[in-house]
């Protein structure tokens, strides 16, 4: 007979080498692990403040004064998920601790962490400043909010156009520096794409794992349910959301997951169905082992597979719909969001090209290679189209 | 001796597997004279369809290739062909019919069209009206009458030895000199099997053409074939006629190939009084472990807007059956007859409709899932698939303690290591294969497993739902005599179900037969194959391919 | 088939009325909910008009009623089956024709009605021009990729279909308008708006006058069109052309495939004559959902392009809290999608015989 290598790996082991083969894969895990790099380390890479400064011998990081209680949680709570991913235990326990870390990061940070609530940028170019011994200014020397007045910044300007100060990407209407505000806005596209995602993924696994395990009158009213979502014009139900709610980033977050679940449970239905009539589901029905363990050991591990796909094109999808809402000027105000940079090209007469390619490109890369991610997915779980076509 | 119809010579398949190459087929020389039929004989893997698929030339493009080998089919080397005149031959001069006739046809055309089209490809200028008339001519040739309507109808609307028939008309329609039947009744009933297998012979005499027959099953051998090969790892061992093959092999693996056929398998003394089931007065039957009492399952249909029941899928209807403490009673039957629907009942993994189902003296129906967990120690299953039985996600290990801790069995994790241990070795497979994943195992491994967890709680009474149907016949040998082994060791009864009377009268000491959802017979084993007494029984046992005649 | 219509239709309506309700529970649950103030703060106006126009609004509305009654009375205006009502709000006799009243839009002062039926036809004509091209090209393109598999067409294919899904909208479109309609690159195309001005004077077809060539009102509808549909349709037919291309290859290499092979058939006409009509099968399942999809990319590509369609004024409804322009166009898109699930489940058991509803 045939004389394959067979692996001694667990499943989830061979479905992950299988995925990362390709070369797709591979760029798009690169762009996501570049956006998580910058989201997290935003206040050090962008910022008009020096990070290390020494001034009459005295060595300062005023940096670090200014961070604020979200950049220092989102840098806690990075380095708390390198951990836990060390950590040997079990996957149930890892998600636990890292909750309840999380939790307490949050407490902690709000406690002690109190920046200067207003900052005036024109200091940091000041002689206080500038007048030392020596500095080390973050690779991109503007603020996100930094709208560089004391440079007589005229708004919006293509890239490399201004003399003095160099932009690589340009500046926006209120003048401040595009490129500085892309790398702040990857927090908001990151943590969209996941809470939002996460929210849908949680409600739908729910919804659909019993609409598929206990069928019957569960199943219709769960049916209905998911239809109702399913045809709402999700688009306008967040557009009536936000403009009746305010616009409020975390709203924006729990109405996109809110709305989005109907997918996933319509996947986790058809897998739950077709799993209950395996032979090992009913295996462990006729041990008699107790209904959690089926559900959870049995059935869930099994049928997680097209949701990871369907969750990868997933979190491509919330994005893009925070990018249409900010677009349609219903966006968040304050900080600062790719969508947004979008729609200031628009409303402008003249074709700022700068400001659609750059924020649309970060968009279209960060879409891609989650859409890259999930087609790998999709790929390595689904055994139908292997290579060798046909022969048994 | 005229030419040979078809001469295979040396003939070498290799297949391009994930960048490897596989020998599927090294080194095979066979002949076929004209109106004979040749069958190729041998396990899964061995070859035998690839080298049909080669003489057709209908293995994907790109994955192989014919290091050597000639195929002279009336003198003309098959591989030295083009494109073009290779499809000329296909279906004119040389047909195939395969294995599952449902996927085989074309969902969304008519029968009709789909043999017309065959007729109109190889008859250049035919009009269609006369394409019509010929497969009309056809269908009845296959006994399928009604044609006008036939021609109108979807495959899907037909039975499957009715598509069978359909496939054989098709082939059939261009009068080709050489018809090749790849397992063309493997996936059918046995008594549709044995219509189609005269069919066959039939439309040979008539016709005088050639068949290569494709098959694992020796019965069927023993029908069709003027000459046999047996075919082992892409090479055939060993070649000639039927009889000779059959009663003399020659070869060590045919000869371990034909004893592991349940005919040819010696029954091993039985023990006790199980021996004698049948002839003993009742009093002296040892007590009853499990009794059926007019057991229902019927599914509704529902129709019409409201979904309102019009009416019922009787898949069990009204049986009632005893079963004796360490005996092992075969429940037989074709498709759809009810018998793993019954098995199920009996476990309350489906719920029944009505009637009792008594372990023990305990009543299992309606009880509540509570109750239940705690009785279900006692009856345990094993199941047809191997693919499916195991959760692919678990170590074998974890598959098989989990049960003994929901139970209470063992202390600790360490002495349910070690029971599980023991089991896996009383299944004779090595202990270390606690540390593995199911998909590094054959498929005959994954059915002991399947059996190791059905052990693992040491239940008095196991179902096994055709768990040798997907297995090879060497393998299911080793399978049936590895649970005649446990039976003893540990006093099992035994619910064995199967459409394979080979392996009932081998293995069993009663036998129930089951037709419609009703059981049509059922009584000692040599009685009931020996001398059947209900009309559907004969047929049932007229039908089976035997070795011997 | 009359029965499964008719549970199918039965089966709507919970799922409308249940739209509904999700929406008009978002508006009453929202700061400021559903009340005059909403509509009348910011004018300029001594006390006593501001009270006649807040007792107006309320009476008018019923907008001082809570929110559940405020609901059942819009419900008893738009369904055809209910009460009627006299102008001072009361309730008259019940009636089983009564015909819909989809109220008066806050911001505009007309007939919903009116409105929506100005707008409708024009989003459905950018939809309905939009799904024969996303799908003739979607075929073209994973047919040519299944028969060619892996080769550079293929490869090539595949990772600009899963590019071009991942342009977002808006950015398509803007870049669309800025080089192709702009004044400052090319100016092939118009910028807003689906007709010229003259068109409406035009006639239908094109022809040669004194003048010259006239364009015609169908061509330049046409060339308005071009490119909001190609924004509208591209994302589409990227997921399409995959699934095509899936899907024959599924069929490629499947039994009955294989079995026309052995009668003798050539390559081209196994494709074109056996697996072609059953790859389309899931196409016209997914079709299904398409409709939805597209209705949301119009509010986008509306936008952009400036067409008044039912999009746009999905948005400038929601931005202007207008109740009942909101909840008319919820369940109007609402019913267009499941009627066109309907229709895709009616085109499946019209294309696959194995299909039958009992």
């Amino acid at each position: 007979m045939i004389n394959n290598e067979i692996s001694h790996e667990s499943f989830s082991a061979r479905i992950w080498r299988k995925t990362l083969g390709g070369v797709g894969v591979k760029l798009g895990l690169a762009w996501v692990i570049f956006l998580v790099f910058a989201a997290v380390f935003a206040p050090f890479l962008a910022n008009s403040m020096p990070l290390l400064m020494s001034k009459n011998g005295v060595i300062s990081a005023p940096v670090f004064n200014y961070l604020s209680q979200e950049d220092v949680w989102v840098l806690a709570v990075f380095f708390l998920a390198l951990f836990v991913f060390r950590l040997k235990i079990g996957l149930g326990k890892r998600v636990l601790v890292y909750v309840l870390g999380g939790f307490l990061c949050a407490i902690l940070v709000s406690l002690w962490i109190k920046p200067p609530v207003l900052i005036i940028y024109d200091d940091f170019r000041s002689a206080r400043f500038t007048d030392v011994d020596w500095r080390i200014m973050p690779p991109i020397p503007y603020a996100p909010s930094d709208y560089l007045r004391d440079l007589g910044s005229k708004g919006l300007e293509a890239p490399l156009a201004t003399d003095g100060a160099l932009h690589l990407m340009g500046t926006e209407e209120n003048g401040a520096d595009v490129l500085s505000r892309m790398i702040h806005a990857c927090r908001i596209s990151l943590s969209i794409g996941f809470i939002s995602s996460g929210i849908a993924l949680v409600i739908g696994v729910i919804v659909g794992g019993l609409m598929g395990y206990f069928s019957g009158i569960v199943d219709m009213l769960g049916m209905r349910l998911v239809e109702i979502f399913e045809d709402i014009p999700t688009l306008f139900l967040l557009l009536t959301f936000v403009a009746f709610f305010g616009r409020s980033l975390y709203m924006m977050m729990v109405i996109i997951g809110v709305t989005g679940w109907s997918g996933y449970a319509r996947y986790v239905r058809t897998e739950f169905l077709k799993l209950r009539k395996q032979d090992f589901v009913q295996a462990a029905v006729a041990s008699g082992l107790p209904l959690t363990s089926i559900l959870f050991r049995h059935m869930l591990p099994n049928g997680v597979a097209p949701l990871l796909v369907a969750a990868s094109f997933g979190v491509a999808g919330a994005i893009l719909s925070e990018a249409t809402l900010s677009f349609l000027g219903l966006g968040v105000v304050d900080a600062p969001s790719w969508g947004q940079m979008l729609d200031q090209a628009v409303k402008s007469s003249t074709f700022n090209w700068w400001m659609a390619l750059f924020p649309g490109g970060a968009i279209f890369m960060t879409v891609f290679s989650y859409n890259l991610i999930g087609e790998a997915f999709r790929d390595a779980i689904d055994p139908k189209l292997s290579r060798n076509a046909g022969v048994n | 001796m005229s030419q040979p119809l078809l001469e295979v010579r040396n003939l070498r398949t290799y297949l391009t597997v994930n960048g490897q190459d596989i020998k599927a087929v090294n080194g095979i020389n066979f002949s076929i004279g004209k109106g004979e039929t040749f069958c190729l004989v041998g396990e899964s893997g061995s070859g035998k369809s690839i080298s049909a698929l080669s003489v057709m030339r209908l293995l994907p493009q790109g994955i192989h290739s014919h290091p050597s080998g000639e195929i002279l089919f009336n003198g003309r080397d098959l591989l030295q062909l083009d494109d073009s005149a290779i499809r000329a031959i296909r279906g004119s001069q040389i047909a195939m019919i395969f294995q599952e006739p449902m996927t085989s046809l074309n969902p969304v055309m008519t029968i009709g069209d789909q043999i017309i089209e065959a007729i109109q490809l190889h008859q250049a200028g035919i009009s269609h009206e006369e394409a019509a008339a010929q497969t009309i001519k056809a269908l009845e040739q296959v006994q399928l009458f009604n044609s006008q309507e036939r021609l109108k109808s979807y495959p899907h609307q037909l039975s499957g030895g009715q598509r069978q028939r359909v496939m054989i008309a098709m082939a059939l329609a261009c009068k080709p000199q050489l018809l090749i039947a790849d397992e063309p009744t493997t996936a059918l009933d046995v008594t549709v099997q044995a219509e189609i297998l005269k069919l066959m012979r039939k439309l040979q005499d008539e016709t005088g053409m050639s068949m290569l027959f494709i098959t694992h099953d020796f019965g069927v051998v023993a029908q069709m074939a003027h000459q046999v090969g047996v075919m082992y790892q892409g090479n055939l061992i060993e070649t000639g006629a039927t009889g000779a093959i059959l009663r003399h092999p020659q070869q060590a693996y045919t000869r371990q190939l034909l004893a592991a056929v349940p005919e040819n398998m010696v029954r091993t003394a039985l023990i006790g009084s199980a021996n004698q089931a049948g002839n003993e007065p009742e009093a002296n039957q040892p007590a009853s472990l499990l009794t059926i009492n007019q057991l229902k399952v019927w599914f509704p249909i529902k129709k019409g807007i409201f979904r309102k029941t019009v009416d019922f899928v009787r898949a069990v209807d009204d049986v009632s059956l005893t079963i004796q403490q360490g005996q092992i009673v075969a429940v037989v039957g074709e498709s759809g007859c009810g018998k793993t629907t019954l098995g199920r009942a009996v476990l309350q993994l489906e719920k029944p409709t009505s009637g009792s189902v008594k372990l023990d003296n305990q009543e299992l129906t309606g009880l509540s899932s509570q109750e239940l967990r705690l009785l279900r120690r006692k009856m345990q299953i094993a199941f047809q698939d191997p693919q499916s039985s195991l959760n692919p996600r678990l170590l074998i290990e974890t598959a098989l303690t989990e049960p003994m801790k929901v139970h209470r069995i063992g202390i600790n994790q360490e002495e349910r290591i070690e029971l599980a241990g023991q089991i896996l070795e009383s299944v004779q497979l090595k202990r270390e294969f606690l540390w593995r994943y199911p998909h590094e195992f054959s498929g005959g491994q994954r059915q002991r497993i399947g059996l190791a967890r059905a052990l693992v709680l040491n239940p008095e009474f196991i179902v096994c739902d055709e768990i040798t149907s997907a297995l090879d016949v060497s393998v299911q040998a080793e399978i049936l005599q590895l649970l005649l082994k446990i039976r003893q060791e540990r006093n099992l009864t035994l619910l064995f179900i199967t459409h394979n009377i080979g392996v009932v009268e081998y293995l069993s000491d009663r036998t129930v037969v089951m037709h419609n959802g009703k059981i049509v017979e059922h009584g000692a084993t040599t009685q009931v194959c020996g001398t059947p007494q209900h009309p559907y029984t004969q047929k049932l046992l007229a039908a089976v391919p035997r070795l011997m005649r | 088939m009359i029965t499964y219509l008719l549970r199918r239709i039965l089966l709507m309506i919970p799922t409308l009325l249940g739209i509904t309700v999700l929406v008009f529970t978002v508006m009453a649950l929202s700061p400021g909910g559903i009340s005059p103030q909403a509509l009348i703060g910011g004018m300029d106006m001594k006390p006593e008009e501001r009270k006649a126009l807040q007792d107006y609004f309320n009476k008018r509305y019923g907008l001082d009623k809570p929110a559940p009654v405020q609901y059942l009375r819009w419900l008893n205006n738009v369904s055809p089956i209910g009460f009627h009502t006299d102008e001072q709000g009361g309730y008259t006799e019940f009636s089983f024709t009564k015909g819909m009243d989809l109220g008066s839009s806050f911001q505009y002062g007309r007939p919903v009605f009116d409105i929506l039926k100005e707008r409708i036809p024009i989003t459905l004509l950018l939809n309905l021009v939009t799904i024969p091209v996303t799908y003739f090209i979607a075929i073209a393109v994973g047919m040519k990729s299944a028969a060619n598999r892996g080769s550079t067409f293929d490869i090539c294919m595949g990772i600009s279909m899963l590019a071009l899904w991942s342009i977002p909208t808006m950015l398509a479109g803007v870049l669309l308008l800025g080089f192709f309609a702009n004044v400052q690159y090319l100016q092939w195309f118009p910028t807003a708006g689906i007709s010229s001005r003259e068109a409406l004077d035009m006639p239908f077809l094109p022809h040669w006058n004194d003048s010259g060539f006239v364009r015609g009102f169908l061509l330049d509808r046409i060339w308005h069109l071009i490119l909001p549909v190609l924004c509208l349709s591209y994302g589409s037919f990227a997921a399409l052309a995959k699934l095509t291309r899936t899907s024959i290859l599924e069929n490629l290499n499947s039994d009955y495939a294989r079995t026309a092979r052995a009668k003798g058939l050539s390559e081209h006409d196994v494709l074109w004559r056996h697996v072609f009509r059953n790859s389309l099968l899931p196409l016209i399942t997914v079709s299904a959902g398409l409709l939805p999809s597209l209705l949301a990319g119009s509010l986008i590509v509306e936008n952009i392009f400036s067409i008044n369609g039912m999009g746009q004024l999905a948005v400038e409804a929601v931005r202007g809290r207008d109740r009942e322009l909101v909840l008319s166009i919820t369940w109007v898109s609402g019913f267009l999608t499941l009627i066109g699930y309907l229709i895709a489940d009616f085109c499946y058991m019209l294309a696959d015989p194995r299909v039958s509803y009992d």
